[in-house]
């Protein structure tokens, strides 16, 4: 239970709730939904909270929470897979780009100056535009967008390693290039990538949001929030409600992103000592001379 | 610079509080001060007015500029610059007795001779052949001053119809053009003469030598507000008097219940179109009558119209509405039947569990959907898309832009589509003639339908004399609902709100005018 204490250590108990929560229903959503969330009633329109309907129905008579579990779930699994994705292509080319250098690293930088030079969202725009909208393809947009990201990431880490006088040894040694790219340098890039990508994962939640608002991610009669609130905007007067759930689940889940990373990145970086520790560690040291 | 003290912070909220109140606070007044100021909301601005541009805003058009005759309540033609007409037996002439002592608003007199400049301006061009009038368009002959024949190439019944719309048939001053003949000022014969235009909105002033009923407000003012929400916010608020109409700032189904919850008094009409679900008719599969039945079994036009168009609407399977002449007999519209349309498409060979399939194909349909075309169609959609999904046909929605919807359903990119007929006063020519005949280009709005025996039957109906018309507009409604041809699925009603500061209000005879006429303050 060591590595429990010390997560909850690292994360804090708020985060972790938070975002352990949302990890929960994406997994068990299915189980723990209490309707199909495709499944309309047109004589439950816009019924508001009940016993039938927790949350209320929407304009089609469809369970609002069953869609905000279903949002949770389309969302998340949005998310994972654009991180996998992005994340595996960046790092082996900046791994590849930072441990050769040299011409291959010149195209894979000038590639990722030309990503970061159009905004993530409107190579995402133009790629759905193009193959047409759905959440395949949205996936597909938002890797690609957000390739240059992990690649430059990576290749900045991995050159730092690879002057390291212990790589250098490696290679007097005669291990191959693979040995130390795989043995050596990926593992020290995937800490830094992980650190990032916890905190980039709340980012990527509201691209998904923004497109499928656009009409440009996911396609009905599949639930997601972003969708939840562009079909919600109409009745905004009536049932404010309908807008609200499905932005607070948004932004709740972007906070717990948003803190998971920072509490990462937090934790590895080195920290000034309280008084009270260093006063404390002073009567350890004077404690142990005396001994 | 000194930080900012606390006090000060607080005083400078305070003025500015202040002044957004007292801001807001005489907004409404500038609506309801002693002057008879009519304050209505515009989509967008009024564009280019010449009657023979498709740029401005209908109804404003029809403010300024006056047609030959005009369309009434129920689809009769009234006298307007014409003060009578005769036309031959065959249909395929008119004489035009004008309206004697009208004017046009520089003092240009309404005759022959500004008729007849008006007509050749776009009578005779290729552009406007869209029109029965104008394909159709033989001569013109001068009688006397006021005395004008328009002769036709073969009988052309619909003429007086059409000679009422707005675009481009409405009479502008010889003066409200340059000398190559490009249009530069609105100047008409109309109840209302334009003071002011421009982006954020148009003034007009009445009309005092105006030949008919005189307009008894001082001044209409129509305010640019694009945003749907801004505008039920300006009426809720007491900024505008009036909103409404298709095309000049119209209020959902939703938005109209928003008003009615705060107040703002709805006032609905039965609407002169109708909302049909179009089957591609150049895709194999729609070929047969089946599929097109049980589609058509599978829709629950009561939900749609109940929960959907917040029951501003009624169910339908006709093609018109009765309000629209010659819209024949009401057929009877079918509850939704599930079981009948999954045999219906056994039948027809599409089997199977889950998603139905024929020789390997799965019945997996595209629904082409744009909420900017047609406000309300992802609602809409998804409810088709529960309805079909019940019986193993797998529906995908194509959210669209009006561009691409102008694109696409011209070319039969599409499997379903939403379609919205014509209404008044064009129909029943125009939504048969240009949306069904098969011999006529798709225009912009693409064919809901097509086929060699619908064909004869239209060309019979749009050739009718009038006394015939009745019978050759029914055998067409008959055909569409015997072959399950099309999917109507509703008319929408005509809805308008106004504030408490218009005493007497009626919705207009169509979605091209302004409701002014019977309109007091």
């Amino acid at each position: 239970m060591i590595w429990l204490r010390k997560t909850f250590h690292i994360v804090g108990w708020p985060t972790l709730l938070l975002v352990s929560s949302f990890a929960f229903i994406a997994i068990f959503g299915s189980v723990i939904s209490p309707y199909d969330p495709t499944m309309q009633n047109l004589s439950h329109s816009m019924q508001s909270f009940s016993g039938d309907h927790w949350l209320g129905a929407d304009n089609l008579g469809r369970d609002t929470l069953s869609r905000l579990i279903a949002g949770a779930q389309t969302t998340l699994l949005g998310v994972v897979t654009v991180l996998l994705l992005a994340g595996t292509v960046g790092m082996m080319l900046g791994t590849l780009a930072g441990y050769f250098g040299g011409w291959l690293d010149e195209i894979v930088m000038r590639f990722c100056d030309f990503g970061f030079s159009v905004p993530s969202l409107f190579v995402a725009l133009a790629f759905v535009g193009v193959f047409g909208p759905s959440y395949g393809n949205m996936i597909l947009a938002l890797s690609i967008a957000w390739v240059p990201i992990y690649a430059r990431l990576t290749r900045g880490v991995v050159a730092a390693a690879a002057s390291q006088a212990y790589i250098e040894s490696l290679r007097v040694l005669g291990a191959s290039p693979a040995r130390i790219i795989f043995r050596h340098l990926v593992p020290v890039a995937l800490g830094q990538v992980l650190v990032y990508a916890s905190a980039d994962a709340g980012l990527l939640a509201l691209a998904i949001a923004n497109l499928s608002f656009l009409g440009l991610g996911v396609q009905p009669p599949q639930a997601e929030w972003g969708q939840m609130l562009v079909s919600a905007m109409p009745y905004i007067q009536e049932a404010p409600r309908l807008v609200i759930l499905p932005g607070i689940a948004l932004t709740l889940l972007v906070i717990g992103f948003n803190l998971l990373g920072e509490r990462i990145a937090l934790a590895k970086n080195p920290r000034a000592m309280s008084r009270r520790k260093l006063t404390l560690r002073r009567a350890i040291f004077k404690k142990e001379l005396e001994a | 610079m000194d930080s900012l003290s606390r006090r000060s912070v607080i005083a400078g909220a305070s003025a500015l509080g202040a002044a957004m109140a007292f801001n807001l606070s005489t907004l409404p007044v500038l609506a309801q001060d002693g002057s008879k100021t009519l304050r209505l909301p515009l989509l967008r601005g009024s564009g280019n007015l010449d009657p023979q541009r498709y740029v401005g805003i209908f109804a404003v058009q029809d403010m300024i500029f006056d047609p030959l005759v005009q369309y009434g309540p129920g689809g009769k033609i009234e006298p307007s610059l014409a003060d009578s007409w005769d036309v031959t037996p065959d249909d395929i002439s008119i004489t035009f007795h004008l309206r004697p002592g009208v004017s046009f608003t520089d003092g240009v007199p309404w005759d022959a001779t500004s008729m007849v400049w008006n007509l050749n301006r776009w009578l005779p061009n290729e552009e406007y052949r869209w029109l029965q009038v104008a394909a159709n368009y033989k001569s013109i002959e001068v009688i006397d001053e006021m005395t004008v024949a328009l002769h036709f190439t073969k009988p052309t019944p619909t003429a007086l119809t059409e000679l009422g719309y707005v675009r481009p048939v409405r009479f502008l001053s010889p003066n409200a053009v340059d000398e190559t003949g490009l249009y530069k000022t609105p100047i008409g014969t109309g109840p209302w003469i334009v003071e002011r235009e421009g982006p954020s909105g148009t003034d007009l002033v009445p009309n005092r030598n105006y030949w008919g009923p005189k307009p008894e407000l001082d001044r209409v003012s129509l305010v640019v507000i694009p945003d749907g929400m801004s505008r039920i916010s300006s009426i809720i608020g007491g900024e505008i008097d009036a909103i409404g109409g298709k095309f000049i700032a119209p209020i959902s189904p939703q938005e109209a219940s928003t008003l009615n919850r705060n107040g703002v008094t709805v006032v609905t009409e039965t609407g002169t179109d109708t909302m049909v679900l179009g089957f591609n008719p150049r895709r194999e599969q729609f070929k047969d009558i089946r599929l097109r039945e049980a589609f058509n079994l599978l829709i629950d036009r009561e939900g749609i119209a109940k929960v959907v168009m917040k029951d501003y609407a009624q169910p339908t399977m006709n093609l018109y509405p009765e309000v629209i002449p010659y819209s024949g007999t009401r057929h009877p519209v079918p509850s939704r039947d599930v079981e009948r349309a999954k045999a219906l498409l056994e039948e027809a060979g599409w089997t199977g569990e889950g998603t139905r399939n024929k020789d390997g194909m799965p019945l997996n349909v595209e629904l082409v959907i744009s909420e900017d075309a047609v406000a309300g169609s992802r609602a809409l959609g998804e409810v088709l898309q529960a309805g079909f999904l019940e019986a193993g046909i797998g529906l995908t929605l194509r959210n669209v832009d009006h561009a691409a919807r102008h694109g696409d359903i011209p070319e039969f990119k599409y499997d379903l589509s939403l379609f919205v007929t014509n209404g008044a006063p064009y129909d029943p020519y125009n939504t048969l003639g240009l949306m069904f005949l098969s011999s006529v280009e798709p225009g912009t709005d693409g064919k809901i339908y097509e086929d060699e025996d619908l064909d004869a039957l239209i060309q019979a109906a749009l050739g009718a004399r009038e006394g015939e018309r009745p019978a050759a507009f029914q055998a067409v409604s008959d055909w569409l609902y015997d072959n399950w041809a099309i999917a109507p699925l509703f008319h929408g009603d005509r809805i308008w709100a106004h504030s408490s500061r218009i005493k007497s209000f009626t919705i207009p005879a169509t979605e091209y005018e302004m409701p002014l006429k019977s309109l007091s303050l």
